[in-house]
């Protein structure tokens, strides 16, 4: 069978270049241009899915993207796309789809037996029958049947193969649709000087169709279509884009667009992304979506065969093909008249006109065309029912005045009950509507926001009048943004005299039992919303959860507003009482890859890195992440395990030296006659007495007393200062020191600007640290000439090979291993030679690179407490042994609070060290008790906050928080976890293991 | 660019050897341009002694105009902020001894502002080509257009999701991309990705005046 239906001249189809399909694993075969939904109507195939709820068949009924039902599976390589709408999706060479909600086949579905039993399933039967017994145990089973029931398509199971990508766009005037209304707003936006954006979602701009033989501007309304495309996509201030729809309006006037760059394709090209999610700011918007047609509803309204008037017309026109032979139209308006006339120019067949309109209210000049094209009309009458076996074969028809119904034969219905205006975007630009009367719809009333409706989408279906908004709206949408246009005149039509539509949402039923849908995907009836009314479910937003009506992939853009008029009409109010469900973006369904795009995976947040990440890298570091920083954790040698190393490298900075990378902690210099004074605000300790070339350890204090953060201060000259802070509060200590500066004492003379980037940091460690440094740097390093705490600056002698020669550094004598240690500050891009100039001149002494693991052991065992663990927030400088660093002469930051009665108190936790009296070592993260065996509550004395084994002092230590620790010295106590079912007898000490006086520091 | 985050000093990645890549033929050029010299000065506007120092030492009027530039005969000054701005050499080729920095440090510390070295913190990038923009519109919510982002603008604002300073040194479709060194490999990288639909060629490390 090869495309039956398709008619031999006619329509945007390519016939030279025919491709080849699979749709439920039959071959077929469309053409270049088609759609999957019109290839298949070509072959003659309308049934492409099972619905949601009774599994009944269904067809396509649309061409664009209200589609409600024809929803496939796509298969493409190592990807899956579950609810792609085949009326949408542009056919490429060896498309693979497939029905969804069926098995084993579409044609021969087992679920179909929720049909039989539908009326014990009506709205809301799931609530009702799976209330028990009314445990949420039992939901939760029946959930899971239900799900499996019911869903729609398979998600994929793999990672995600194809690439994303945003992308910011900036423009005086957004048209959104390109319409023959948004060509006529962008043109003459474009020629008032404005930047313009006209996103269209079809493959082309002007795809409705118009009555045949339309003029614009005395030309074909074809030809003035292409030129004006064409001349847009010249314009050099204009971006055109298709296949690109304009799926929410946010805030400050951000419109988000989806643009399908390669769905189209049977080979992607290998650079550039699937999709583009374009996120576009607009000084304002001319919204031209236009109308979405709406079905009228009757018994068995859902058979395949059954087509929205426009949609069949669509195929016929614009694709070239025929959806069926023999043609039912059943309408209110004139509309169908036009796709009438279009069909059986297309080779249709038209039984029979039904209009539910009488002659006199159907007066218009389509009509006098369709009865001079020979066609039957039945006026004042209804369709009541269709009938057919997984296809329509005849309708009855009844006039109102309860004449015997009439059986006609036909193969297809083409249904139109009127238009609603695409006024979602609108509505979420904080758009107020109003009900017309006269489309019987929702339109555009006002917004406090630049978007401007225009044409069908502002319920001005005639096309001179849509053109005139169009333009206007193009005019008035340069002005917003100061782009006044020359005098030009708007493209002109002819007007087209019709007849007003007559609302008519739902034909009563012949037989109570019959099915009529209002919302086709979510099979909600008629009366499922007569019973959700009845139930009380009132208000249109329960009425939707309720019954699902208007959810789903479609959002009901073919059924709300007769799911709304319905609900009306039971309530007995007026229409805008019972007003539209909210419009919430996205438009139309976009894929969750798309909003990531690039910041996926590996790459969900950028990655730091040192200087000397390389050198790390390849010499086998182990990597911990420390913020967005990678950092090495250790070094394992060939055969070494992690903990191995660590204890390797911990021993060897007790013993010979060591070096590690502390690039990433925060540093900021300060500048200006205050900084000292500003130190001493922040500080707990006392900053005006800081010599030139020392530096000095700090702690700051939030403004309730307890500790943020701390480092060390140096004072480089007179005026300029360098702060350290920990790694992971160098942003917070940054944005601190800006705040306290700009808002809370501007009067200071200081200047901040953080040096974290400018400069690779590393400290050097260990008995030997100074015989390393004294071979390579070009001053005195004696305790007479640069003791702890001495701050200067010196030059590094690099590799003999570096073109760049010495290395100038900050050299400071601090220490936090508890050895004689120097930290060496150089600028960034010679942070690997200067990594490198230490590594080799200590090679002779056995230095050791070491990694964060080791630098923790080597602080637990010195007591330095860390921001996070120790100072987690709720710990005072004297909870952590630092009280007598608070000074009592000054002011500083938390201080006024530290006299609080709950900070002073006895029972405070404070910081102790703990040794384990045994081999096991102390669990993590272990709370302190005096008794492990007591039975809960058993007293919490304290926890655990850090802990290693120690290979310097040979045991499993820790330092922990311990009420009244300080008190505590010499006891012996428990440090048990129940979540590990561990618990080991610990001795409390001072938190110090390791050269209690610090003499080490000094040598 | 590789993954295992291998970081030359200089910023000189992989996967940034010259050479095309993307489609052909290619709408962008990359390429690493090499800083000598930023300078961090900061001060108060309001103080002529401050003005009138900054100008004495750089020859030339700090931009008081938000997201501006402005040039002398060796340095260039970028607008940071209304206290704060990065003096760069004017012509990288010619190297302002950065021995010379603690005199003038001291020098604007006694008029009553501040000078900091930020020499090695930035990694600068060069985008250029018909499609720079594109490329740069990708990662930036900022407005490239020549109407909007003049020649002599710069601006701080996001690349992907790293802190980047943006300047366009001319009216030829040119963009300078500095972003946080630690941060560099991450820029990079999202600039070849964004650039790879278009073609790009890698340039030596090339000065720009």
């Amino acid at each position: 069978m090869t495309q039956r239906f398709r008619l031999p001249t006619g329509g945007i189809v390519d016939r030279t270049r025919p491709l080849a399909f699979t749709f439920d694993g039959v071959p077929y075969q469309g053409y270049g241009g088609d759609t999957l939904a019109s290839a298949l109507l070509a072959n003659g195939v309308h049934l492409v899915g099972r619905s949601f709820k009774y599994h009944r068949p269904r067809g396509i009924f649309s061409a664009g993207t209200e589609e409600p039902n024809a929803l496939v599976q796509l298969a493409r390589g190592a990807h899956t796309e579950p609810n792609a709408r085949a009326t949408t999706l542009e056919l490429y060479d060896g498309m693979t789809a497939s029905s969804q909600n069926c098995w084993p086949s579409v044609r021969h579905d087992i679920g179909a037996v929720n049909n039989a039993m539908s009326r014990l399933i009506p709205a809301g039967f799931y609530y009702k029958t799976f209330m028990w017994p009314p445990t949420p145990r039992w939901w939760l089973r029946y959930e899971q049947v239900i799900r499996r029931a019911a869903g729609m398509g398979r998600a994929a199971t793999q990672p995600d193969p194809d690439s994303y990508e945003h992308q910011y766009a900036h423009c005086d005037v957004l048209v959104i649709g390109g319409g023959t209304t948004g060509l006529a707003a962008a043109r003459a936006a474009a020629l008032a000087g404005a930047r313009v954006i006209l996103c269209e979602q079809n493959v082309d701009c002007g795809a409705a169709p118009l009555p045949a033989g339309t003029k614009i501007d005395q030309t074909p309304a074809s030809e003035w279509i292409a030129a004006v495309a064409s001349e847009l996509l010249r314009h050099p201030e204009v971006t055109l884009l298709v296949r690109t729809t304009a799926f929410g309006y946010y805030d400050g006037s951000l419109v988000g667009a989806i643009e399908r760059v390669t769905d189209h394709l049977a080979a992607p090209p290998a650079h550039g992304p699937r999709e583009r999610l374009w996120k576009i700011r607009a000084t304002a918007v001319v919204l031209a979506t236009g109308a979405i047609e709406r079905g009228i509803v009757y018994a068995n309204n859902d058979l395949p065969g059954t087509l929205l008037a426009s949609a069949a017309r669509t195929y016929v026109e614009r694709y070239a093909v025929r959806p069926g032979d023999r043609a039912v139209m059943f309408t209110n308006n004139d509309g169908a008249y036009a796709d009438a006339l279009a069909l059986q120019a297309g080779g249709v067949d038209i039984a029979a006109i039904v209009d539910a309109r009488t002659d006199a209210q159907s007066s218009g000049i389509l009509t006098a065309r369709a009865r001079d094209a020979g066609m039957v009309i039945v006026s004042a009458a209804t369709l009541i029912g269709a009938h057919g076996n997984r296809h329509v074969a005849a309708v009855d028809v009844a006039s109102r005045a309860g004449v015997p119904a009439q059986r006609i034969d036909c193969d297809l219905v083409c249904v139109s009950g009127g238009w609603n205006p695409a006024v979602h975007l609108y509505s979420q630009a904080r758009g107020k509507l109003r009900y017309d009367e006269v489309l019987a719809s929702f339109v555009p009333e006002s917004s406090p926001l630049p978007i401007i409706p225009a044409g069908a989408a502002n319920g001005c279906l005639g096309l001179s009048e849509a053109l005139a908004e169009g333009h206007a709206a193009g005019i008035a949408a340069a002005r917003q943004a100061g782009r006044i246009a020359a005098l030009l005149a708007p493209p002109r039509a002819d007007p087209l005299a019709t007849a007003p539509l007559q609302p008519l949402w739902a034909v009563p039923a012949a037989r109570k039992s019959a099915r009529r849908f209002v919302d086709l995907q979510n099979d909600v009836t008629v009366n499922d919303i007569a019973l959700a009314a009845r139930e009380g479910y009132q208000a249109v937003e329960h009425l939707k959860r309720y019954t699902t009506l208007g959810m789903g992939t479609d959002q009901g853009k073919t059924s709300n507003i007769i799911g709304l008029a319905l609900l009306a009409e039971q309530l007995g109010v007026p229409i805008p009482r019972v007003g539209t469900t909210t419009f919430r973006p996205p438009y139309t369904p976009v894929t969750l890859g798309a909003f990531p795009g690039h910041e996926s995976g590996a790459h969900v947040a950028p990655t730091r890195y040192s200087a000397m990440h390389a050198w790390h890298v390849e010499h086998g570091a182990r990597f911990v992440n420390a913020g967005l920083w990678k950092r090495p954790h250790s070094y394992p040698r060939a055969g070494e395990s992690e903990d191995d190393a660590v204890n390797r490298e911990a021993r060897s900075v007790r013993t010979t030296v060591g070096v590690v990378d502390v690039s990433t902690l925060g540093k900021i210099e300060l500048q200006g006659r205050d900084v000292a004074e500003l130190l001493n605000r922040l500080y707990i300790n006392r900053w005006d007495t800081l010599a030139i070339g020392r530096c000095r350890y700090g702690v700051m204090l939030r403004d309730d007393g307890m500790v943020m953060d701390d480092g060390t201060t140096s004072r480089l000259s007179d005026t300029h200062y360098l702060m350290t802070t920990t790694t992971v509060n160098a942003v917070k200590v940054m944005q601190h020191l800006e705040y306290l500066l700009q808002t809370q004492w501007p009067e200071l003379d200081v200047y901040a600007t953080s040096v974290t980037e400018q400069w690779a940091a590393m400290a050097l460690s260990g008995p030997k640290a100074r015989d390393v440094l004294a071979g390579l740097v070009d001053i005195e390093l004696s305790n007479a000439a640069f003791p702890f705490l001495a701050v200067g600056t010196c030059n590094v002698r690099a590799a003999s090979d570096d073109p760049a020669g010495a290395i100038p550094a900050r050299l400071f004598r601090m220490s936090y291993s508890g050895e004689l240690a120097y930290e060496i500050h150089v600028p960034c891009h010679r942070g690997l030679a200067m990594w490198e100039a230490v590594l080799a001149a200590g090679e002779a002494f056995g230095i050791m690179p070491y990694g964060t693991e080791a630098m923790g052991t080597l602080r637990i065992e010195k007591g330095h407490v860390v921001i996070g663990p120790e100072a987690d927030g709720r710990t005072t400088a004297d909870d952590l042994g630092m009280g007598k660093l608070v000074n009592a002469g000054k002011w500083c930051i938390g201080k006024p609070l530290l006299d609080r009665s709950a900070l002073t108190a006895a029972d405070r936790w404070q910081l102790v060290g703990l040794t384990a009296l045994g081999d096991a070592p102390i669990p993590r993260g272990a709370k302190i008790v005096a008794d492990p065996e007591r039975k809960a509550p058993n007293p919490m004395l304290g926890h655990v906050t850090s802990w290693c084994w120690s290979p310097n002092v040979d045991a499993w230590i820790a330092l922990a928080l311990l009420a009244n620790g300080r008190a505590r010295h010499g006891d012996t106590l428990w440090a048990v976890s129940p979540l590990a079912g561990a618990k080991v007898r610990v001795q409390v000490g001072p938190p110090c293991f390791i050269d209690p006086d610090g003499e080490r520091l000094r040598v | 660019m590789s993954d295992d985050g291998t970081l030359r000093p200089f910023g000189a990645f992989d996967s940034a050897a010259p050479g095309h890549y993307g489609v052909s033929p290619g709408a962008v050029t990359l390429a690493e341009i090499p800083i000598s010299v930023a300078w961090n000065v900061q001060g108060d506007p309001l103080h002529p002694a401050f003005l009138a120092e900054a100008k004495r030492r750089f020859g030339l009027a700090l931009p008081l105009v938000p997201n501006t530039t402005a040039r002398g005969p060796a340095w260039k000054a970028l607008w940071l902020g209304p206290k704060s701005w990065l003096l760069m050499a004017g012509d990288e080729t010619v190297i302002v001894p950065p021995a010379g920095f603690d005199a003038q440090r001291d020098a604007l510390n006694a008029a009553g502002g501040a000078l900091f070295d930020l020499s090695a913190s930035r990694v600068a990038f060069m985008v250029k080509g018909l499609r720079a923009a594109a490329v740069l519109a990708k990662n930036c919510p900022l407005d490239f257009h020549p109407r909007a982002f003049l020649a002599g603008n710069c601006a701080q604002s996001l690349l992907g999701h790293i802190n980047a300073l943006i300047e366009r040194p001319d009216a030829t479709p040119t963009f300078v991309v500095m972003v946080p060194r630690s941060f560099a490999q991450d820029g990079w990288r999202q600039l070849c990705r964004s650039s790879a639909q278009y073609g790009y060629d890698v340039v030596v490390p090339v000065s720009m005046s």
